[in-house]
């Protein structure tokens, strides 16, 4: 079944549809929050916010853009705000705290991994605070615009229209991020 | 252009954000100018540090992000059918009922009013039957739906029922759906799990082919972290070692990648330093390689030329 009939089928109700829809875009949808909030507990939330929106504003989706571009939308918007309003702190600790126990925010993974040595691990935590420090030194819009670019891999069009901008400003906010990043991490280069 | 305006391009120019005439001017110029050619390295080589920075989404969070929504959407959707049916009851009954049956409805109501209070008593089980029901079916697909001669419609559909199997590691039943559940494409959870307790298996030859399996072939990291872990008693083995070998070279997860050179350090073979030499060819995490280097040397393995 291609996208346009599982959106067709999960508009009418069809709930196995409906899970389909969400299967296809969560682990994007969930990187996405994770690599902005850089936080489990929030990245949860964005997660089921955004999936929960989709659920009951399906019916409005008139297929005029991609179903994709207006998935982002929402939770782009959803990030967007809880940067804004919770103010994320310019540096925040690496490892937060969360139901299973300590998590490195950065390196989910890990739990999954075996032990490194200690000498790498203390060099990858340097080049990560730095990464963080650079990342939290950009604008809300710039850090979006930035992920979207380069870890999501969208186009800079697609992401005007997720953001409701246009493909210029999007690129205005990438350039000035890029430079930022490159300034920020200059000495590693 | 000048160096200037080529090096404010540069970063675009690597993402393909330039127009046509925009990117070949830009070519133009770097094929001409090498310290806008150190530029674009220094871009090229930031693009490849900030990789590093990309928050992955572990398996667990996964699972319970999706765990959660199914909770969520499953009380939006108990919402949903219960106001739309008391919607649809009252408008058709109480709002604007027919004609013929005001009269009935009040005395009804009267009635159910005037004994309702008398019969029922006061801690009676309402829903005592509905909740001693156990787990509810879901309904898993609608086959079909149409109507028949008298105007009843009719509805065929699956219905899918969660059950529960306890037993020990023994039961050929509970090692069926253990390995079933470590290639169940739905959840990288439920695939973790699975594998976390099939390590303690791996003597069984069909654990270790469906654990190099998912080695080899689950797009979830994490899962493939978890199978190279369980197999690492069997790191001598020669299918496992292949597999290593394969994962060294193809794995996209540097992690993954990282794991497999450390297991096959120990592993004193001439195929394995003949893998690990190839990997020096082509791999470009500074760290690995160091890894890489350290075990060749320790097998006393030739790298001078990588």
């Amino acid at each position: 079944m291609d996208e346009a009939a599982t959106i067709r089928a999960a508009q009418s109700g069809d709930a196995d549809a409906f899970e389909r829809l969400v299967r296809s875009y969560d682990q994007q949808v969930l990187r996405l929050a994770m690599n902005l909030l850089r936080n489990a507990e929030d990245a949860q939330d964005v997660y089921q916010e955004t999936f929960l929106r989709v659920f009951r504003n399906l019916g409005n989706f008139r297929f005029d853009c991609q179903f994709s571009t207006w998935l982002y939308r929402i939770a782009t918007n959803l990030c967007l705000d809880l940067l804004r309003k919770r103010k994320v702190r310019r540096t925040e600790p690496a490892a937060v705290e969360t139901e299973d126990g300590v998590l490195d925010r950065l390196e989910a993974v890990s739990e999954a991994r075996p032990a490194g040595d200690p000498q790498r691990a203390a060099l990858n935590r340097e080049l990560r605070s730095w990464i963080e420090q650079a990342l939290a030194g950009l604008t809300p819009r710039e850090r979006l615009v930035f992920e979207l670019r380069h870890y999501q891999g969208m186009r800079l069009k697609e992401i005007g229209e997720a953001l409701g901008s246009s493909e210029e400003a999007a690129k205005n906010c990438l350039f000035r991020a890029t430079q930022k990043m490159r300034q920020a991490l200059g000495e590693f280069l | 252009m000048s160096c200037k305006e080529v090096r404010d391009l540069i970063p675009l120019y690597l993402y393909g954000e330039l127009g046509f005439d925009e990117e070949e001017r830009v070519e133009q110029h770097l094929a001409s100018c090498a310290e806008c050619n150190a530029e674009r390295a220094r871009c090229e080589r930031l693009t490849a540090l900030l990789e590093q920075g990309e928050a992955d989404v572990s398996a667990q969070l996964l699972a319970r992000c999706r765990r959660d929504l199914a909770a969520a959407l499953e009380k939006e959707r108990k919402g949903r059918s219960w106001s739309g049916a008391v919607r649809r009851l009252w408008s058709r009954w109480v709002v604007s009922p027919p004609m013929w049956a005001r009269p009935a409805g009040a005395v009804a109501m009267l009635a159910l009013g005037f004994f309702g209070a008398r019969m029922v008593p006061e801690d009676a089980p309402v829903l005592g039957p509905l909740a001693r029901s156990g787990a509810p079916a879901v309904v898993g697909k609608v086959r079909f739906v149409d109507t028949t001669s008298r105007g009843e419609v009719r509805v065929q559909y699956e219905e899918i029922r969660p059950r529960e199997l306890r037993g020990t590691f023994q039961d050929e039943r509970i090692q069926r759906l253990l390995l079933a559940a470590a290639n169940d494409p739905a959840d990288p959870g439920v695939r973790v799990e699975s594998i976390d307790l099939l390590k303690y298996r791996t003597a069984n030859a069909e654990v270790r082919r469906a654990l190099i399996n998912a080695l080899q072939t689950d797009d979830n990291p994490g899962v493939r972290l978890k199978a190279l872990e369980a197999l690492r008693p069997y790191a001598r083995d020669t299918e496992t070692r292949q597999a290593l070998a394969q994962v060294l070279l193809a794995d996209k997860h540097a992690a993954v990648r990282l794991a497999a050179v450390e297991m096959l350090a120990d592993v004193q073979e001439p195929d394995v330093a003949g893998a690990l030499q190839q990997l020096l060819h082509r791999e470009e995490d500074q760290y690995i390689r160091q890894r890489t280097l350290k075990a060749l040397a320790a097998m006393k393995a030739s790298y001078g030329t990588f």
